[in-house]
């Protein structure tokens, strides 16, 4: 193999790698999405709130500790304490499931039966709510996330690439993130899990009945509520593996909540009703952004990455506007 | 393999042998709530074993004829073994048979007793039971909706199982003794009786003996290698030779598997499932297949019609060839292969068709299109020719010599010939011993060496393959005294999908000439394509550019005509284009949409003079009967066209007028 | 073994403690209007255990709203049900469901997306009793509790005789297939208290024929109390045993098939006074 070619390779693997990183994040929206026809505005900042809980808890800081100080004049801002990562996780976990809880308590409950844009608008404002609670509950400044992913690059992998360029040429092996291969892992496993239980459980089974019919659905027994929680309560889980992933990547701070915006092309090439949509439509963003970086880049004088997306997804919205995996929707008369 | 076996004369000893040799392997499937439910060979033997046992606690004796009446499930088929093993006669009938041909057959082969699938049946038979006073006892398989029924006379199919098992409890040597009576069982005794669906009159009791049919199914499962490996999905009525023998016969002697489907509807999936290695169906189920597919490519994305087509391209040219081990080139493998990846793999597994080593069709012609599309797949369809009297086989063709329009040659250990006016006449090892309590037809259909009729006329071509051209009451000859054949002309013309129906006159005339019905469907399309605008079939079947179309495949017919010997005398020298659509509601089709011709005859007699007597147009004018049954008439100049004839080897001539 | 698994595992009606004969929902002086249009007023009848029960009337007589009251969409402002001894003045529609009152609805309100068989599966919701950390691993109890719901929804599968479109996603289907599929979900509850509403709307007659076979099987075999909304009379007095007549709103007639067609005030109401619509 030349080295050219070499390049290549290593630029699709890396744009497959961002690809999953994209994914993960669209998978949450498109859960909610299918499930109850929301478009949940608020999902990149739940993975931000999850992933400052994340340090919180790992790290024993003292949350809200700048409202405690400021009220009471103390000077409190850690516990002392460390937890073990996994401790830290489930008890993320259980304040992602409390958060599900309370937000169809206090908001959802008295939406049913309103326009999807009315829950919309609601979950604006749970995004601007949540962007300024978690801010109030952790701080503001950048922390670092370690939950124990290895990360780096992979020597291993670059002493075996290094094999495939011919003899004598000048080429040092392939760089792979260790991290993005754990991601993909993970996200397979997630996505896996996630397609089981929706055709294989009742739970699952509920959650599209309601996706489809809400009287109907009623009318068999099933509690709406209950399912908005076990909705959310997918979501939180769902923004938390994400949060954890671009966390460790990039840093525990804001501008983790404008993932988001990266995940709205990828659902427009997905198709937003689709769990492998939101896979393979991560994976061709990932790819196509990263060999346009390496192709046209130059051309153009670079950056292509910061765009590439959005003109995909304006094609697709022209030309395909279900996506490549959406639901044309059938129905009879 | 079933050769190396001693050569066995009863059925029921074959369950006996095979729950020996294949023990362990399944006989019988059936899907049932959702699942495939299976049976070994050792386990049907049970099955049967205790049904039949209980059949003889109720007073089932040898000799006794007992109906069969459903669809293909499993206790239907263990019935008929199981009245076998008794030496009684099983009388399948179709399950759809309404009720007052199901109370004949009953009646006629003087039932006492009755094995139905269902309600269904269990009322048709209550319906007329008062005329039958024969008919005692009614067994069912399912019990749904009977609960409430007089069970004085009704009794499910599972307690009769019961009072087998009960009975051996009671005296463990009867199932010795069961045993010993199959093994003592004579090859002459009648191993089933079927009567035929009678398109004419009323049908008739086929009646087989056991040692006949054994033979019959040995020759066949031994000609195309069936064995326990094979397997069947049972779909075709359960009353008729070819379940009967291709599924059950040949079932038992070569030991494969039986798949009952779940129901009518659901056989396409079931097949699927199954993927049977053995496959029978009519020209119209294969053309019904055709159809879904390619109605499923037009609805299918541009990329994936363009691989569609350039593959199926590749298949048309090579497959075959393939098929049949012919040299192909290289580059022709190498297409085909790919193919076989992207197209024809994935298309045989949709239709169920991945595994199938030896499929048959018959029963009517199949286009040679329509033919060759299925075996350019890989799929090893051929032809045989059979009848209800020969237990099925009389003519089949070998692998590697398979063609459309013949049906090959005489199946092993069959002996078929032409007589002098033309009919096939066979002799078989399967074949009938007489129609029950009906010696004045079994007389009629026998000839006095003993062959049998098939009123089919027909003639063997340069390969030895039979080729059937018509019921031999409808072939006539032209005044030349050439052969005259209007369904063989017809068919022809059929072929082309823009001919809907053909209707030829030519017995004891100068000529053939032929009224042509166009198809709308097809035509219309044509005409929409080529911007020809119509407001009626009237104007579209008199268009000029219509006439021209359909002289072209009159041209055709003719030559394809010409190159057969016994046929080519009978070239189409005249025709018209029929100003209305042929419609049972006008009586000239029958309702299961067959011409009938002589009523035609009469009714356009006019148009018919002007075929013959060279006039260029004739005004008609026609009754007709609209859908809500109000009588109107319409008006038309039909015009007339001559047809070229081509040359004919004058030999030939000669041969055809004998 | 191989023994042809029979209906067994699927009862097709709950055992509600209820002799067949009794009453098993009352409905007591019931009242129902919207922003002060009447829908129902004050209406009372009784539906007995095993009985198919009919409720009829000219359009907008409110025989849906009633099967709405009955099922817990609609609360009445007056009035109370009685259903298995417990009076309330509503349920709530999940409650309902939980206690075995499943319907079908007027313009057939299935799941399209999904397949007949997951249809018929949500049927059985209430019925499924492994909780969400089960179903999650779907291991040991809630796999054995899916394996035991898919054998009683083959069972009804093979009843309704729909087995050629199990995978079929139901939006594909034809109306009147989608109609027996619907029957198929709520008799997947194994309901005490079956309510149909207008289950022969817009079919032809065979298709009539067969539904009326099913219900009357329905009934027949599991003893399923049925209450049932239908347009065309002739199925309305061949298969149910007492009718409830409705017209604006207010009860006129109440009685089997023989009494109805005798009662004065319903000939009148169906023939004489114009009101349709």
């Amino acid at each position: 193999m030349n080295v050219e070619f070499l390049f290549f390779l290593e630029t699709v693997l890396n744009g497959l790698m961002a690809g999953v990183m994209y994914a993960l994040v669209a998978l949450g929206f498109a859960l909610i999405f299918k499930a109850s026809g929301i478009f949940n505005f608020a999902q990149g900042v739940m993975a931000l709130f999850a992933a400052l809980t994340l340090v919180g808890l790992q790290t024993g800081q003292v949350p809200f500790a700048h409202l405690i100080n400021a009220i009471f004049g103390t000077e409190v801002h850690h516990f002392g304490w460390e937890l073990p990562a996994i401790v830290a996780i489930a008890g993320t976990l259980v304040v992602m499931v409390a958060f599900a809880y309370l937000f169809e308590g206090l908001v959802l409950k008295h939406l049913v039966n309103q326009e999807p844009i009315i829950l919309f608008m609601a979950t604006i404002g749970l995004a601007y709510f949540l962007e300024g609670f978690g801010d109030l509950m952790w701080g503001a400044d950048i922390k670092r996330l370690d939950v124990g992913i290895p990360s780096g690059g992979s020597f291993w992998w670059e002493d075996v690439t290094r094999e495939w360029a011919p003899e004598g040429s000048d080429y040092f092996g392939m760089y792979v993130d260790k991290l993005d291969v754990v991601a993909a892992i993970v996200a397979v496993v997630l996505v896996s899990a996630l397609v089981a239980f929706s055709q294989y459980t009742k739970f699952g089974r509920a959650l599209r009945a309601v996706a489809d019919d809400h009287q109907a659905a009623l009318s068999v027994g099933i509690s709406l509520r209950t399912i908005w929680v076990v909705v959310w309560s997918i979501a939180g889980f769902v923004a938390l593996v994400a949060g954890i992933m671009w966390g460790a990547k990039s840093g525990v701070q804001f501008s983790l909540s404008l993932i988001a915006l990266k995940a709205l092309p990828v659902l427009i090439l997905g198709g937003f009703t689709s769990i492998p949509g939101a896979i393979v439509g991560g994976l061709i963003i990932g790819v196509g952004e990263k060999l346009a970086e390496l192709y046209i880049g130059p051309l153009v004088g670079g950056a292509i990455e910061n765009w590439f997306a959005y003109v995909v997804a304006l094609v697709f919205l022209l030309f395909r506007p279900q996506g490549l995996f959406g639901e044309r929707i059938i129905e009879r008369i | 393999m079933a050769e190396h076996e001693p050569m066995l004369d009863t059925f029921p000893k074959y369950l006996l042998l095979n729950a020996e040799r294949f023990a362990g392997l399944p006989a019988m499937r059936h899907k049932d709530f959702g699942i495939w439910q299976s049976w070994t060979w050792k386990e049907q033997l049970e099955q049967v074993r205790t049904f039949s046992i209980g059949l003889q606690t109720h007073g089932v004796a040898h000799g006794e004829r007992v109906a069969v009446v459903g669809a293909n499930r499993p206790r239907l088929y263990w019935a008929i073994a199981a009245l076998q093993a008794l030496g009684a006669v099983p009388v399948p009938v179709y399950a759809d048979a309404v009720a007052e041909e199901l109370a004949y057959v009953l009646d006629h082969a003087g039932v006492r007793l009755a094995v139905v699938q269902d309600q269904e049946q269990v009322d048709k038979i209550l319906s007329f039971s008062e005329k039958i006073p024969n008919l005692g006892l009614i067994i069912y398989d399912e019990q749904r909706g009977l609960a409430d029924y007089d069970h004085s006379r009704l009794v499910s199919f599972a307690d009769v199982q019961e009072a087998g098992r009960k009975a051996i409890e009671d005296a463990p040597d009867l199932s010795v003794r069961w045993e010993e009576t199959i093994r003592a069982a004579s090859g002459d005794d009648v191993s089933i009786m079927l009567y035929t669906s009678g398109t004419t009159g009323r049908s008739k009791g086929v009646v087989i003996t056991a040692a006949a049919a054994v033979q019959a199914a040995s020759d066949t499962a031994a000609f195309d290698k069936l064995n326990e490996h094979d397997s069947v999905l049972a779909y075709l009525p359960l009353a008729w030779v070819g379940d009967h023998y291709l599924n059950y016969a040949q079932g038992y002697v070569s030991g494969f598997c039986v798949n009952c489907p779940e129901g009518p509807e659901t056989v396409a999936q079931d097949l699927k499932e199954i993927g049977p290695t053995f496959y029978f169906a009519p020209p119209r189920v294969f053309e019904g297949l055709l159809t879904m597919v390619t109605i499923r490519m037009e609805d299918a994305g541009r990329l994936k019609k363009w691989i569609f087509d350039k593959f199926i391209g590749v298949a048309r040219k090579h497959g075959e060839a393939i098929l049949e081990g012919r040299p192909v080139p290289l580059s022709g493998r190498i297409a085909y292969a790919l193919g076989r990846v992207f197209v024809y793999g994935p298309l045989k597994n949709v239709l169920g068709l991945s595994k199938v080593r030896t499929a048959y069709t018959a029963g009517e012609a199949i286009g040679e299109d329509l033919f060759s599309f299925f075996r350019s797949l890989g799929i090893n369809l051929k032809q045989l020719y059979g009848q209800t009297e020969a237990f099925l086989y009389v003519t089949c063709q070998e692998d590697g010599a398979v063609r459309a329009d013949a049906v090959g040659p005489a199946a092993p250990n069959v002996d078929v010939r032409i007589s002098s006016d033309g009919e096939v006449q066979f002799k078989s090892p399967g074949m009938f011993k007489g129609y029950y309590l009906d010696d004045a037809k079994t007389a009629e259909t026998l000839t006095e060496d003993g062959y049998v009729k098939t009123g089919d006329a027909g003639f063997f071509d340069q390969d030895g393959q039979l080729r059937i051209i018509d019921r031999a009451k409808d072939v006539g000859r032209l005044k030349s005294g050439a052969l005259f054949s209007p369904k063989y002309v017809e068919n022809a013309l059929k072929f082309f999908p823009n001919i809907k129906e053909a209707v030829a006159f030519g017995d004891q005339r100068d000529f053939c000439a032929v009224f042509i019905n166009i198809d709308l469907t097809a035509v219309g399309n044509w005409a929409e394509r080529n911007n020809i605008s119509y407001a009626s079939y009237q104007e579209l079947a008199g268009h000029p550019r219509v006439y021209e179309m359909i002289a072209n495949h009159v041209d055709d017919t003719n030559r394809k005509l010409s190159k057969e010997p016994m046929m080519a005398g009978a070239q189409i020298k005249r025709f018209l284009v029929l100003h209305k659509e042929l419609d049972a509601d006008d009586g000239e089709l029958t309702r299961t949409q067959k011409v009938r011709r002589g009523f035609i005859g009469d009714r356009y007699g006019e148009l018919i003079e002007a075929l013959y007597d060279g006039s260029p147009e004739k005004f008609v004018e026609t009754e007709v009967t609209y859908e809500d049954g109000r009588k109107g008439s319409i008006r038309a100049t039909v015009k007339i066209a001559d047809a070229k004839l081509y040359d004919v080897p004058a030999e030939a001539m000669k041969e055809a007028a004998e | 073994m191989n023994a042809r698994p029979d209906s067994s595992e699927f009862s097709g009606a709950r055992d509600d403690g209820i002799a067949k004969g009794d009453t098993l929902l009352e409905v007591n002086n019931v009242s129902l209007s919207f922003g002060g249009v009447k829908a129902i007023t004050d209406i009372s009848f009784d539906i007995k255990k095993g009985e198919i029960r009919a409720i009829i009337g000219p359009n907008g007589a409110g025989k849906t709203s009633m099967l709405n009251v009955i099922n817990g969409f609609y609360t009445p402002q007056q009035g109370t049900i009685t259903y298995r001894g417990v009076p309330r003045r509503a349920m709530r529609t999940t409650d309902a469901a939980r206690q075995g009152i499943a319907r079908t609805f007027q313009n057939i309100a299935l799941f399209k997306g999904m397949s007949t068989l997951d249809n018929i599966m949500t049927g059985r919701i209430t019925l499924q009793k492994r909780n969400l950390f089960w179903q999650g691993l779907w291991a040991g109890p809630a796999e054995r509790e899916e394996i035991e719901h898919r054998r009683a929804v083959e069972a009804i599968i093979d009843f309704l005789e729909i087995e050629h479109i199990r995978k079929t996603p139901v939006g594909r289907l034809p109306y009147g297939l989608q109609k027996r599929v619907e029957l198929g979900r709520a008799l997947a509850a194994e309901p005490s208290l079956l309510l149909l509403d207008e289950p022969m709307a817009g079919m032809n007659l065979e298709e009539k024929e067969d539904m009326s076979r099913f219900i009357l099987d329905v009934n027949n075999q599991f003893g399923t109390t049925i209450a049932l909304i239908e347009h065309d009379m002739g199925v309305v007095m061949d298969i149910s045993d007492r009718i409830v007549v409705l017209d604006y709103g207010r009860k006129i007639g109440d009685g089997n098939p023989d009494e109805i067609a005798k009662n004065q005030d319903v000939i009148d109401a169906y023939l004489g006074v114009p009101h349709e619509g």
